[in-house]
């Protein structure tokens, strides 16, 4: 399909890259702790881009068998009104290995889902408690090439399983939420971690405290941390900083960050299912720094952005089937290190859920152990500045848990507040695709009704 | 195509079937800064099936290869019955329909050349970047899809219906020195070319408020005399307590039952809400919901009391009460599941305008639109685009980083007094839930103040 279609599009345009996807799903839901419905997806499309007389366009369709001639047309059409870009497509290049593809994750019986289901759900059940779960198991298979040679594809498999426990007293919602994702099925131990994961948030929420009040020293979960990061993974975006609107633009070489604060992107981590060799634009996979030891060292860039940049794609190119390709992150590594042991790497780290807060909690007299807020990515975010009610948090007193705090908002700017960090944890763990420790962050101002 | 899912819904060998294809012309342009950042036209296409059988569950197929039908109507048959259940899903009973739903398409879309799209676009991005030096980014984009639908149900239900929309969006990002703020401009509407002309205005707006918020100082957080605006007003009313009232919410869940016990005081009397599906003209309007039950009016909160909820099939079934038309599906990559459509406070009995709500505040906070809202069921927060401290009655400076939070009883029991100046905020973007975003909505309300709320900002 692809070289059929670079063919045809390369006689009539100046360049073109092109991807061919085919997705498959099989999802089973549990609502309230029943079975209740079993679904399969199935989804190809073809994307192509071409530059023609200096101009970019793009089109998309998921027709079964697509009309080569028209998409090429629409394509030609896209890139009449497109801006000139001197697009460089990357010749072909050896590919590191990565493994995408795993057996077990690929010859999961519908029934073995369910039972996986069942085991968690029972495993989750108490009194007055709701348990919600659901498995996806997703198998890829992506093609793509570019009119300058270079060709990659690869099998891929990817398998997501979020449990939810729910618990409603009177006016009062308790929401408890985990994920397992992996390339591959969940062992016993991850399934085990969920569970653990889950109870350990759980038993401590079930005492309801008053929140503590002004600046004070706050532990972010690895949960928790994403509206510490999210400015950051903005910030960090090639795209951010072409535009003049990222804090960090320009300072490449310096120091932002406490000196122990590192992040990186991976697409090369093993058993992620983001990881794959080559992205969606034809550029093999490298591992990138962006922030080391608090310098800020690199910025992520697709194709487009580092044409206009003048900069080297970093190779986070991603694209859908309709639209052009965009800038996107594979598996975002935060912390000070160590870094992911190759198993914690593969899987979720067995230590999830043993302690809250990572042993960050010993020496805070008074403040909070923030899980999740509400409202993240709401407002300014590339600014650094955040405010968030919490969904779910624990006051700590004495370097203890003493019950969860509702009606409490956390502010403060990311900027400031990652200038020194008083601690990382050691219960650093993949959530989603993102591996991080809990952050202990000081001066983080606490209101509350 | 009506007869071709007549045909494959015969082979189906499952005790209740329902087939929807789609397929989706649209066109996209977008800017950022002064650069075109796409111009682009897609067409999309697909089907999905759903299977029911007694003592099963629900199997679901989803496909965008349509000659792929009946091997996936056989695999939502098998897929439910591998789903074993003792207490049977039940759907409620309503009347088969048959129709041909054309809405309105303004001025088709489809015949319009993309360059004009992209023509439009510009001036309205210009706009935004001609405000001054201190816009130094811009995000433009414009949208349109018409969708057609086909529907079909083995229980005699057939629709095919022709749907348009078109989105506008504008964000303007001012910065000076190291602060950035931003102004945000949303338009939504389920109509065509025709009503998306004249707007430079509205865009030029936003950019000027990015522009002024860089010098306005925090709002100092704390618990306020809160008003709102229509627009916020509108997206609490489907954040904070439209979720709730979605009854896959409380079906099989009896202490979330317990808790919107029909006939529960939720408010003052002051308070009506409501989800209109059939309300003319809006973007969250349909003739028929994703299961083929056509939309209504329906009252949620009537008189500060508790009164209804929004049901599809299997929840109206489950818990006694008629369906409302609720159930909906993005796209056919998706189940249909219980969602909002058009989400209203009703103007309140006495009338009025913003000057009636704070002619008698002598601290508050005015909270004026909405760059975005989130609940965790009881718990909510929104973050308001800018708002103006009143003093003494009168609106008074500009403030930014105006952060609501709260809990959802104590706040609607604290709404106090709503205006009569009602309006519905056609907005661009959409609601999500289940994976499933965006789908269109459209929130009204007049202004609204709430006695006490908790302002998020310096502490």
């Amino acid at each position: 399909m692809i070289d059929r279609l670079l063919d045809a599009a390369c006689a009539t345009v100046d360049g073109a890259d092109a991807l061919w996807r085919r997705e498959d799903r099989t999802a089973v839901a549990f609502e309230s702790g029943r079975l209740k419905t079993a679904g399969v997806t199935e989804e190809t499309g073809v994307n192509l881009r071409v530059v023609a007389g200096g101009r970019m366009g793009v089109a998309g369709t998921t027709a079964a068998a697509p009309d080569l001639v028209e998409l090429i047309a629409r394509a030609r059409a896209s890139a009449q009104l497109g801006e000139a870009l001197a697009l460089a497509f990357p010749p072909a290049a050896p590919l590191p290995s990565v493994p995408t593809h795993f057996d077990g994750a690929a010859n999961a019986s519908l029934d073995d889902l369910i039972r996986m289901g069942r085991t968690l759900v029972e495993r989750l059940a108490r009194e007055g408690c709701q348990v919600n779960v659901a498995i996806e198991r997703e198998l890829g298979e992506t093609a793509v090439g570019n009119s300058a040679g270079a060709r990659g594809g690869y099998r891929s498999s990817a398998v997501a399983v979020t449990a939810e426990v729910v618990r409603i007293a009177a006016d009062d919602v308790l929401t408890i939420y985990d994920q397992y994702l992996g390339a591959d099925l969940p062992g016993d131990g991850d399934i085990e971690a969920l569970v653990r994961s889950i109870e350990t948030r759980l038993e401590p929420a079930l005492t309801v405290v008053a929140p503590p009040k002004g600046a004070l020293p706050v532990v972010f979960t690895p949960a928790g941390l994403a509206a510490v990061l999210l400015p950051l993974e903005q910030a960090l975006s090639g795209r951010t900083v072409l535009q003049g609107s990222s804090p960090l633009a320009g300072k490449i070489g310096e120091r932002a960050f406490d000196a122990r604060f590192s992040v990186s992107d991976d697409p090369l981590a093993p058993g992620r299912p983001a990881s794959r060799p080559i992205d969606d634009e034809c550029v093999p996979s490298a591992p990138a720094p962006l922030v080391e030891r608090g310098v800020v060292r690199r910025f992520v860039y697709d194709l487009e952005t580092a044409a206009l940049a003048n900069a080297r794609s970093t190779g986070h190119g991603r694209r859908g089937i309709f639209g052009k390709p965009h800038i996107r992150y594979t598996n975002l590594i935060v912390g000070d290190g160590p870094r992911p042991t190759p198993d914690a790497q593969g899987r979720g780290s067995r230590d999830v859920g043993r302690a809250l807060g990572g042993g960050l909690l010993e020496g805070i007299a008074d403040g909070l152990l923030v899980d999740d807020l509400i409202g993240v990515g709401q407002g300014n975010v590339v600014g650094g500045g955040f405010g968030h009610p919490v969904g779910l948090a624990y006051r700590v007193e004495r370097g203890e848990i003493t019950g969860r705090v509702k009606d409490a908002a956390v502010a403060g700017n990311v900027y400031d507040l990652l200038k020194q960090i008083a601690g990382f944890g050691t219960d650093g763990r993949w959530l989603g695709s993102r591996w991080s420790p809990s952050l202990r962050l000081e001066g983080v101002s606490v209101a509350r009704r | 195509m009506k007869d071709r899912l007549a045909a494959a819904l015969k082979v189906s060998r499952a005790d209740y079937t329902e087939i929807r294809v789609e397929r989706t012309w649209s066109s996209a342009v977008t800017f950022r800064g002064r650069r075109l950042e796409t111009a682009t036209v897609s067409e999309d296409q697909g089907g999905f099936v759903r299977a029911l059988n007694r003592g099963g569950g629900w199997g679901i197929t989803s496909f965008t290869s349509l000659d792929a039908l009946p091997t996936m109507v056989a695999r939502a048959n098998q897929l439910s019955r591998a789903v074993r259940l003792d207490r049977p899903i039940r759907l409620a009973d309503t009347v088969p329909q048959v129709a041909d739903a054309a809405l309105d398409l303004d001025g088709d879309v489809r015949g319009i050349p993309l360059a004009e799209k992209k023509q439009l676009l510009e001036a309205y991005n210009g706009a935004m970047l001609a405000v001054s030096n201190a816009v130094v980014d811009t995000q433009a984009s414009y949208r349109d899809d018409v969708s057609e639908v086909w529907y079909v149900n083995s229980e005699g239900t057939a629709l095919a219906l022709l749907r348009p929309e078109v989105t506008l969006s504008g964000t303007a990002i001012a910065r000076r020195n190291g602060t950035i703020e931003k102004g945000l401009e949303s338009i939504g509407l389920r109509k065509g070319w025709r009503s998306v002309h004249g707007l430079e205005d509205r865009f030029r707006v936003v950019a000027q408020r990015a522009v002024d918020l860089l010098d306005a100082p925090r709002v100092q957080g704390g618990t306020y005399p809160v008003i709102l605006d229509n627009e916020l007003a509108g997206v609490f009313v489907h954040e904070a307590f439209g979720h709730l009232s979605e009854a896959d919410f409380v079906y099989e869940n009896p202490q979330a039952r317990e808790m919107m016990t029909l006939g529960r005081r939720f408010g003052k009397p002051v308070l009506n809400v409501g989800d209109n599906g059939a309300a003319p003209g809006l973007r969250g309007t349909l003739p028929f919901d994703d299961e083929g039950t056509p939309t209504q009016d329906t009252p949620l909160i009537q008189d500060g009391i508790l009164v209804g909820r929004l049901h599809s099939r299997e929840t109206a079934a489950a818990l006694g009460e008629r369906p409302t038309g609720n159930a909906r599906a993005i796209s056919f990559r998706h189940p249909p599941i219980v969602r909002m459509t058009n989400t209203y406070i009703a103007p309140g009995p006495a009338g009025g305008a913003l000057e009636d709500l704070i002619k008698d505040v002598k601290l508050g906070v005015y909270a004026c639109g909405a760059f975005g809202g989130q609940t965790m069921l009881e718990n909510f927060s929104f973050t308001a685009a800018w708002g103006h401290m009143i003093r003494d009655g009168h609106v008074a400076e500009l403030v930014k980083d105006v952060v609501l939070a709260g809990n959802l009883f104590q706040t609607l029991d604290r709404i106090d007094h709503i205006a009569g100046d009602f309006t519905w905020n056609q907005m661009g973007g959409g609601c999500g839930k289940g994976g499933q975003f965006p789908l269109p909505v459209t929130e009204g309300a007049p202004h609204v103040r709430i006695e006490q709320a908790l302002v998020g900002g310096d502490v």
